[in-house]
């Protein structure tokens, strides 16, 4: 009896041993696809790219090629030919700071009102998330080369992005004057003007982020509105107890989405790197690679600085 | 208001078996309209309506306001462009322009590309991520974390940052130098002929007359290759994202319904396919619209594989940026207007189509990424 129970109970634990090893197996078999590109694809290409940044060809050999102890990375800086390049970087970092509150305050607001019962919801959703399924900018490329022949004759038609014959919609002039009492500074001022004359391209920024935001809110359960309600909170607090801080963990995800996306539109260092020419030839690929990586690194240090204080804002419903 | 009404007995008038008709002292109606309508929430709830509808109609004028300058001047006969009273609205009715761009850019042949093209990355893309996030969401094995962690990485790190580097790889593209070898001078496994139909088995579209296959690897350029390559394992354009989200929606989904699956017999594949996958259709239609249109509207990998001048794409051929040379010239006086409205009906049929499927499709959009149960992580 007892050798037949020894049996039963080793036989019992191999198996459930068994069970685990190939649910992991096949998790492994599910992510497959990836690691492969990862490995024969996405690394050689993350370490030729690195490469390229670290190592100097030598002029008059095609093949050879000269570590340079991060030179390039100095370089980038402080080279003869570079001096733009700080100034583009800084422009583009600012630019990108500048568009994440923005679009993340627009991208909530819109989210919030779309949620509302309203007639003809539907019909303004749909309106809403055009922009989604042309958010890689495909308007505004069209538009490059006719942009210039209808600044030329103002008045002709008009394409809705603000910097072509449409003008300015509002003018600093005139919200200067409409803000003539309270005190805010000009820099304060230059930026809510440039935020409403972008309107345009904020508007088409935003699209994902209001998609995210809007799935957030359905997910925010009715019963607490209802409680809420019934203990008489007005709307204004509803919003700032409950649905922001339900809201805050969509608030990240297109804080890093916002950064993220913002790498795929033609920023101003973007443009400068690839229209830079160098007099030393040799030396073109690795600076240009290297001061893409360092706008790449510069970007992501801010995304970090980003996610690590809103993360301490940030409320999780579920406690972990 | 009505406690008289109660207090004395109602007079019936008449009575039915399902119906009664009373009579009462009805409040007059100018009362019932004060009490109702001339309030002050109520009043605060119509304003509040009305500073909504004006910010929605802003908005939606901001997003279709370029549509319709674009299509009302693409409708424009010639006529009109040297009337300056016309601004909007054409006067005259015109197709010259989608005729002319139809008929001499070829506009069928890039469509069918296109559409090839984004259809099959579409499709290979929202099956591998939807593959690869399931196993995130419902496995748990060694380096599950760290793998998912090199997935945001990957989504992270620009394409443009590595551009170089991506057409080096796709120029000459081989793994663990095993293309090269096989194509590599007298060593060849198989024979030239069968290298030759090999090689044009590769080249979908046609059109490229030097060899494929040289010692460094396979010239992968002008093809569809690099997209597909890219496609099957999960590093194409936003593919992190796709798996972020999917995820997601996987793991809101109880782990009770797969248990139950496998009790009954089911493998871990066959729950996948048979139970997993039909439920999350409405989240897989999200992913596909968004990798489709992303893909139709993509001009950066189109320039970095496609490098040929003659590429075949909507977006790398002439159309909307070369002016068909028989309506070119055929506006003297407003020369300039006139070509512009030429290159901007360009634009608006390259992404007419999109727009079609948008508009059949944008209910799912929305409906998949509300279950995604996207909501604290």
């Amino acid at each position: 009896m007892t050798d037949m129970l020894e049996v039963k109970v080793k036989k019992k634990r191999k198996k459930t041993v068994s069970l685990d090893k190939k649910k992991a197996r096949a998790g492994w078999i599910f992510v497959l696809p990836f690691i492969i590109g990862l490995v024969f694809v996405y690394f050689p290409i993350v370490f030729e790219s690195l490469e390229q940044s670290l190592f100097y060809k030598v002029p008059g050999d095609a093949t050879a090629r000269v570590f340079n102890k991060f030179a390039s990375y100095y370089e980038a800086f402080f080279n003869a030919d570079t001096s733009g390049f700080a100034q583009a970087l800084f422009t583009s970092v600012g630019e990108i700071i500048l568009d994440i509150p923005m679009i993340l305050l627009f991208s909530l607001f819109m989210a919030v009102l779309l949620n509302q019962k309203i007639g003809g919801r539907a019909v303004f959703r749909a309106i809403f998330f055009v922009p989604v399924i042309l958010s890689t900018g495909i308007m505004e490329s069209i538009d490059a080369s006719a942009v210039l022949d209808t600044m030329s004759n103002a008045g002709g038609i008009d394409d809705g992005s603000g910097s072509s014959a449409a003008g300015e919609i509002v003018d600093a002039v005139d919200l200067q004057k409409f803000f003539n009492g309270i005190s805010l500074t000009d820099g304060m001022l230059k930026y809510v003007t440039d935020a409403i004359n972008d309107i345009f391209n904020i508007v088409n920024r935003s699209g994902v982020q209001m998609l995210i935001f809007l799935a957030g809110l359905q997910s925010i359960s009715p019963a607490i509105y209802e409680s809420v309600q019934i203990d008489g909170a007005s709307a204004w607090e509803t919003f700032w107890k409950i649905t922001f801080p339900m809201i805050s963990p969509m608030i990240l995800v297109n804080a890093v989405y916002t950064v993220i996306d913002a790498f795929t539109v033609d920023s101003t260092v973007m443009t400068y790197i690839s229209t830079l020419k160098l007099t030393e030839v040799e030396k073109t690929t690795a600076i240009t690679t290297a001061m893409s990586w360092i706008y790449f690194l510069l970007v992501i240090a801010i995304l970090g600085i980003l996610v690590a204080v809103l993360s301490a804002y940030t409320f999780y419903q579920k406690k972990k | 208001m009505n406690t008289s009404n109660v207090d004395s007995k109602p007079k019936i008038r008449k009575e039915t078996k399902n119906k009664i008709k009373v009579d009462f002292e009805r409040t007059s109606f100018k009362e019932r309209f004060k009490a109702k309508f001339l309030t002050l929430t109520f009043l605060k709830k119509v304003v509040w309506i009305i500073v909504r509808y004006i910010l929605l109609i802003g908005v939606a004028y901001i997003v279709l306001f370029p549509f319709f300058s674009k299509i009302s001047s693409s409708l424009m006969a010639p006529s009109d462009f040297n009337d300056s009273m016309v601004r909007l609205i054409p006067k005259n009715f015109s197709i010259d322009i989608y005729k002319a761009i139809f008929t001499e850019q070829e506009y069928m042949k890039a469509f069918g590309n296109t559409l090839l093209l984004s259809l099959s990355t579409a499709l290979i893309q929202t099956f591998i991520c939807s593959f690869v996030a399931y196993g995130f969401a419902k496995f748990k094995f060694k380096g599950n974390k760290i793998l998912f962690a090199l997935v945001i990485l990957t989504m992270i790190i620009p394409h443009r940052t590595l551009q170089l580097a991506i057409t080096n790889m796709f120029a000459n593209f081989d793994i663990l130098g095993i293309f090269g070898f096989l194509s590599g001078g007298g060593i060849s496994i198989f024979g030239f002929e069968y290298n030759n139909e090999f090689l044009s088995s590769i080249n979908v579209l046609g059109n490229i007359d030097s060899n494929v296959f040289t010692p460094d690897g396979v010239r992968l350029v002008n093809t569809f290759w690099p997209y597909i390559i890219l496609s099957i394992t999960g590093l194409a354009f936003k593919n992190g994202l796709y798996i972020f989200l999917l995820r997601q929606f996987f793991m809101g989904v109880p782990d009770e319904l797969e248990e139950s699956a496998y009790i009954d017999g089911s493998g871990v594949f066959k729950t996948f396919f048979t139970i997993i996958l039909p439920i999350s259709i409405p989240m897989m239609i999200t992913v596909f619209l968004f990798s489709f249109s992303w893909c139709w509207t993509d001009i950066y990998y189109s320039k970095v594989f496609f490098t040929g001048n003659n590429a075949p794409l909507l977006l790398t051929s002439e159309i909307g940026k070369e002016l068909p040379s028989s309506i070119k010239d055929l506006v003297p006086n407003n020369i300039s207007k006139w070509q512009t409205a030429i290159r901007t009906t360009g634009g608006l049929m390259i992404i007419a189509p999109l727009v079609v499927i948008y508009l059949f499709c944008q209910k799912y959009l929305v409906q998949g990424i509300e279950r995604s149960g996207l909501t604290a992580d």
